[in-house]
């Protein structure tokens, strides 16, 4: 059966009056609540996300990410040697992240993402996954004020960021996702270097591993390497990249494969029918258990009730394709 | 003659607490319109006041009616639904417009008049117009009714144009239009700068265009076509290696540029010795009747103690370097 799941981030506000990050951190800098109440806003939050996932019966959710500020945020507070810098343009959008700033060889320190994960797994019904910079992205986002050998800090950044991931597995993570929308985003990779890299990352791992690719209009030109690396699954931007779904319904991959066909930067509503149409031709190819749908980025993008309808149309199109397939429509 | 190394302020400027209050208590019905917009008029009356003491050449109205500055025309204008807070970095949210049928105007051009004329009423020094640009119009809403970006965007730049004659049919001089988005797409360049072409079109005023936060290294040297007469860019978030990227290719001598020379999106006072160090890089590459100085972006994010001490020092580094170099 075709499955569901997010990929990263969820707004940290309520579409309603529930409980919000933002109104706790402002409530907090005017010394109007302690940092009890706020930690247990950022905790109401994460229960929220994870409710809505279980409401929609996704297979598979992340935490949102909620109490990070980026991308690079917690894994920054766990490494030593770099610090959140200024403030850079994430990719093409209208989100600013603080880019690493590296002061020295890198170490693990960790401890913080291994606690946020930890507290949202004992709040999630759903089996939950951990998000992590993948080490290309973290390095073509960030700067380097101390090495300057890109080979020995790439080689530094896959040991800490190893390191996080092994800290993650007695605590029940289902997955570990690296994201890397820099393949996507910038050409000019280094296709045996990315393999190298990612391959010495995943090697030996525990638990499932996957890749995220989105926000670039190469996503589908690293199926086949991504594959061959060996990550578990593969979720695809196939949004940002119109040759995704081609190149899914006409080339098998033995990996499973996500389909990134819900715009998580768009607030318009995806249309059931004809977006299960196309994803039961990738299913044809790819077969049912192999196939994940998602939005194709983190929905914190989108306005709360709009984050929350995508969930909906997600689960819908879930619905649809389980529906005709118990019928026998699949085509 | 004119002076070297005038020194302008971007934008924004933060609201002072008693606009803060105000605008809080209009939410509630608890004050009329009238009633915030005499809020409103005496928090201009502080910026303009604050920067004639701190002797800035040119500047701003501190946009104390504006919200965001997507959002303001947005509300304003026929086309657009407001969205529920999207976030944009740490915990600084906006309210993303939706575009739902064709923009224009709700009854005719000259939304920003009435502030700009309020405030230059109340300086006798030069004050900017200010506008957002068509690209970051578009590129900051959700598009849900043109059929591709490029219909929206030049919807918009007629628009904006509609906007900035009016001001200019006012009498400021100076006119600003935002472009913060323009670095956001490469290859969106070349409709970015036609569509600032359709704004400035016969434009009787000196036009400025703020950009930040982007990767300029994608987009120079094209970014100097541009059709303004000042570019106005964030240098010290990145440590000043735009610089770098400027000093590439000769400064043309018919543009002006506008350096940010403190961070506006950190607490940390930079030290005088740190703003003139940044002044000093920027004359290695443009010469000085051609540089402007000012803080990295709108200061809107800042305390209002904070911003005052970034201008000081911001103003303070300007003249040791006009002193040092012997400069007018």
């Amino acid at each position: 059966m075709m499955r569901i799941t997010t990929l990263g981030t969820y707004p940290k506000i309520s579409k309603d009056q529930g409980p919000s990050v933002r109104t706790a951190i402002q409530r907090f800098e005017r010394q109007n609540i302690n940092a009890a109440a706020l930690d247990q806003v950022y905790r109401d939050v994460t229960r929220r996300v994870l409710t809505i996932a279980a409401e929609n019966r996704l297979d598979l959710t992340t935490d949102g990410l909620i109490r990070w500020n980026d991308m690079f945020d917690a894994v920054v507070r766990d490494i030593e040697n770099v610090a959140s810098a200024g403030l850079l343009r994430f990719l093409d959008n209208n989100f600013y992240y603080r880019h690493p700033l590296i002061r020295g060889r890198l170490s693990y320190q960790g401890g913080v993402l291994r606690w946020w994960l930890a507290e949202a797994q004992r709040l999630s019904s759903v089996p939950l996954k951990a998000v992590l910079p993948g080490p290309l992205t973290f390095l073509k986002l960030s700067e380097d004020d101390s090495y300057q050998d890109r080979g020995r800090l790439l080689a530094d950044l896959v040991e800490v960021l190893r390191l996080e991931a092994q800290s993650l597995r007695d605590i029940g993570v289902a997955e570990i996702q690296w994201d890397e929308p820099a393949l996507a985003y910038y050409p000019g990779w280094d296709v045996q270097e990315v393999k190298e890299v990612l391959g010495a990352l995943i090697a030996g791992a525990e638990t499932p591993q996957a890749v995220a690719l989105y926000w670039g209009p190469n996503v589908h030109s690293w199926i086949n390497p991504m594959s061959q690396i060996g990550f578990d699954r593969i979720y695809c931007d196939a949004v940002s990249d119109p040759e995704v779904v081609p190149y899914l319904q006409g080339n098998t991959v033995p990996s499973e494969v996500g389909l990134g066909l819900i715009d998580a930067r768009q607030v318009s509503r995806e249309p059931v029918s004809s977006t299960a149409r196309v994803v039961e031709r990738v299913l044809a190819v790819q077969g049912d258990h192999k196939v994940w749908l998602h939005p194709n980025g983190g929905l914190e993008l989108l306005p709360p009730d709009r984050a929350e309808e995508k969930l909906r149309v997600l689960a819908e199109i879930r619905d649809a394709i389980h529906g005709r397939t118990e019928g026998g429509f699949t085509s | 003659m004119t002076r070297t190394l005038q020194t302008t302020s971007v934008g924004s400027f933060p609201k002072p607490p008693a606009l803060v209050r105000a605008r809080a208590r209009f939410r509630r019905h608890e004050i009329t319109a009238q009633e915030l917009h005499l809020a409103e008029q005496q928090a201009t009356l502080e910026v303009i006041k604050l920067q004639e003491e701190l002797g800035i050449d040119i500047l701003v109205h501190g946009e104390m009616e504006r919200g965001d500055m997507v959002a303001y025309f947005a509300e304003n204008w026929n086309g657009f639904a407001i969205s529920l807070p999207v976030r944009s970095y740490g915990n600084r949210y906006y309210h993303k417009p939706v575009v739902q049928g064709p923009v224009s105007f709700k009854e005719k051009p000259g939304l920003t008049v009435p502030s700009w004329q309020a405030a230059q009423a109340l300086t006798d020094k030069p004050l900017k117009g200010m506008l957002t640009g068509p690209y970051t119009i578009c590129d900051w809403s959700f598009n849900d009714y043109y059929p591709d970006r490029r219909s929206l965007v030049l919807e918009l730049a007629h628009l904006v144009h509609e906007e900035a004659m009016a001001l200019a049919q006012s009498g400021a001089t100076y006119i600003q239009i935002d472009e913060p988005a323009i670095s956001t797409r490469p290859r969106e360049l070349d409709l970015a700068i036609e569509a600032m072409g359709i704004v400035t079109r016969n434009l009787p005023a000196h036009t400025i265009s703020h950009i930040c936060y982007g990767d300029f290294e994608a987009i120079y040297p094209a970014l100097l076509d541009l059709p303004v007469d000042q570019l106005d860019l964030e240098a010290t978030n990145g440590h000043f290696h735009l610089l770098d990227v400027l000093g590439s290719v000769p400064w043309p001598k018919n543009k002006e540029l506008a350096l940010g020379v403190v961070d506006v999106h950190s607490h940390r006072l930079e030290s005088l010795d740190e703003v003139k160090a940044g002044i000093l890089r920027a004359l290695e590459v443009v010469p000085p009747h051609l540089l402007f100085i000012d803080p990295d972006c709108g200061l809107k994010t800042r305390t209002w103690d904070e911003a005052v001490e970034k201008l000081r020092v911001m103003t303070r580094a300007v003249q040791a370097v006009r002193d040092e170099l012997g400069l007018d």
